[in-house]
């Protein structure tokens, strides 16, 4: 008695198209969810950032060096012009494009460890704080301030002096923690001028095979101790819109370009896992799409066996909106079932692989991102069924 | 909306006619491509035979059909104008209406199908809706389903459903079509009774079993 339009309108409806219906969608919901979650947790950034195994990937260019033509300062130029930084900067697979900008006067760095003095040439460059996959602290400097100028290097030349200096010459072997502590001369020199300064090495990079200071240290040691002219850039760092892209490098190989830093291997596994991802969120979104199909049709179905009903509600003075109410009703508790079961099956499937990936260093994403995915699917559909039923339900006003 | 006062037609004529204007039942209309006023609370009773448009009449006023030339007003308005909204409002607060057919559903018991029309505005109570029923002898079917009930009870029930609204004008096809003498006094009387409280015009067809109200103004359709 509670509701007689209610009763009057849940006729023929079909339970079997319902659940069919709903099957489907959980089926492509499902594939879909976890897809999302499997490439999410690949894609982790928790453990270290760049560390994942699907990375934003970053090459850094350079010009093939030939023969001794630059040595003698008559061969092509090393240095990239505008024109071609912004020629990849035009490409497909280029997100951005960084450039180096080295230092052009004279380096001498001089530090005192564990009683001796080691004393070295230096080169200097710098390039944009985004590109780096460490965030040092007071990673900024400012001129004439005294603060100690922050140096991240190349992880690689850390294991060169441990592994192969200091063993073979019984040296101490320094952590990164100690190497941090050790106080830096440097000597900057050029243009008629000379000046020490205070470093620190502040990180370590995995990525940039390079000695780097800030952007704002070398504006102004280059404003202070360069002669001449700036020189242009001679290397780049670009960094990939996907891991991997062979687009990428069939560009590099075609200009004579030098990638160093190279994950090939893993920026190939990367990239085709990336495509097999795609290809089943791709199955689950057809899936998801069909099953879409079939609960209109199904609901087409039922207001069509409702037409007459619906007709005498609204003769009546019931409005299309309350009459519609009902089936919306409907429409919007199987779809979020659905998402229920779909987001249950994606929790229980990653859970089986966690392990694993923690195996191999990769900590699982939040499912956060796979959840509201869900939801906005869910939701489309719905938005979708309603807009159908909607318009069937006015259809059948006069 | 403020309550009706007046139901225009100008030059209205169902699509149907067109083109035998100059012939009968068109020619001797005294509605069809005329200009007719009803006035609340009058009382009009359109007489007609059977096919010369009584039920469209009724239903274009309604909205349930549009298919005529003309044009027809509420309140001055042209009632084509109407979005579905305005018309759902009308028909809860100022347009009842009892179809020649009935359009009770078969499913639900005669009580349901009224409650499935006065849960809209909660016009009546219960126990005035089983007055009502009492008052044409059938409140002991009350709890049968309409599919199951005759056609003179069936229709009986269908002019208590009609009733359970706020109203400025009652239309009422064909009300005692299927009502012996008795029972249509009752029905009168009930009709009656709840247009002159409302204060609400009424407008009535037939093709001669004239519902049993004084003071008519006949029209020939």
């Amino acid at each position: 008695m509670a509701n007689i339009a209610w009763r009057l309108l849940r006729r023929n409806i079909s339970a079997g198209q319902i659940i069919g219906y709903a099957l489907a969608n959980f089926v492509g919901l499902a594939i879909i969810l976890t897809a999302v979650k499997f490439y999410n947790d690949l894609n982790s950034t928790y453990s270290g950032g760049n560390d994942s195994f699907i990375s934003r990937d970053y090459s850094i260019i350079s010009k093939r060096v030939t023969g001794l033509g630059d040595f003698l300062g008559q061969g092509e130029n090393a240095d990239f012009s505008t024109a071609e930084i912004a020629d990849i900067e035009a490409q497909p697979w280029a997100r951005r494009v960084g450039q180096f900008t080295a230092a052009a006067f004279n380096v001498y760095a001089s530090v005192d460890m564990a009683g001796r003095s080691l004393s070295t040439a230096l080169f200097l460059e710098s390039i944009p704080t985004e590109y780096f996959d460490v965030s040092p602290r007071d990673w900024d400097y400012t001129p004439g301030s005294g603060e100690p100028v922050p140096v991240v290097i190349s992880k690689d030349y850390l294991t060169l002096y441990n592994f192969g200096f200091a063993a073979s010459r019984g040296m101490p072997q320094v952590s990164e923690e100690v190497i941090g502590m050790i106080p830096l001369r440097l000597s900057l020199s050029g243009a008629g001028r000379q000046q020490w300064v205070n470093a620190r090495i502040v990180g370590f990079s995995s990525r940039l095979n390079t000695i780097a200071v800030p952007e704002s240290f070398m504006t102004w040691a280059n404003a202070t101790f360069a002669d001449g002219p700036l020189p242009r850039p001679s290397r780049l760092i670009v960094e990939l819109t996907r891991p991997g892209d062979p687009g990428a490098k069939a560009y590099m190989e075609q200009h004579g370009y030098e990638v160093a830093g190279d994950k090939v291997d893993s920026g190939r596994a990367a990239y085709f896992l990336s495509v097999v991802t795609t290809v089943v969120i791709a199955i689950g979104a057809v899936i998801s799409l069909l099953a879409f199909f079939i609960l209109t049709l199904s609901i087409y179905l039922l207001l069509q066996k409702n037409r007459d009903k619906i007709h005498d509600l609204m003769q009546l003075g019931y409005s299309p909106s309350m009459v519609a109410r009902y089936y919306y009703i409907i429409v919007a508790a199987t779809n979020a079932a659905v998402l229920v079961a779909a987001v249950i099956v994606m929790l229980t499937a990653s859970r089986m692989w966690d392990k694993p990936l923690e195996t191999i260093g990769v900590t699982p994403a939040s499912p956060m991102t796979a959840i509201l995915t869900g939801v906005a699917i869910t939701l489309l559909i719905t938005l979708g069924n309603i807009a159908a039923i909607s318009r069937k339900v006015k259809a059948s006003w006069r | 909306m403020n309550r009706i006062d007046t139901i225009t037609l100008d030059k209205a004529l169902p699509r149907v006619f067109a083109g035998s204007e100059k012939e009968p039942p068109v020619r001797d209309s005294q509605v069809w491509l005329g200009h007719v006023e009803f006035d609340r609370p009058g009382r009009y009773l359109v007489e007609a035979r059977s096919g010369a448009g009584k039920s469209s009449l009724c239903a274009f006023i309604y909205g349930s059909r549009n298919d005529y030339e003309g044009h027809i007003l509420i309140n001055g308005a042209d009632i084509s104008s109407f979005s579905i909204a305005q018309w759902t409002r009308l028909r809860c607060r100022s347009l009842a209406y009892l179809p020649q057919e009935m359009r009770l559903f078969p499913e639900l018991t005669a009580m349901e199908n009224i409650l499935v029309k006065n849960r809209l505005t909660d016009f009546k109570t219960a126990a005035e809706i089983t007055a009502m029923l009492d008052r044409l002898g059938i409140a002991d079917k009350a709890g049968v389903e309409a599919g199951k009930l005759s056609v003179g009870q069936q229709q009986r029930v269908a002019i208590v459903r009609a009733l359970c609204q706020p109203m400025d004008f009652l239309l009422i096809d064909e009300p005692v079509s299927h009502l012996d003498a008795r029972n249509n006094s009752t029905v009168a009387a009930l009709i009656d009774e709840e247009t002159t409280r409302q204060r609400a015009a009424i407008i009535a067809t037939s093709v001669g079993n004239n519902i049993d109200i004084k003071n008519f103004t006949v029209l020939h359709l």
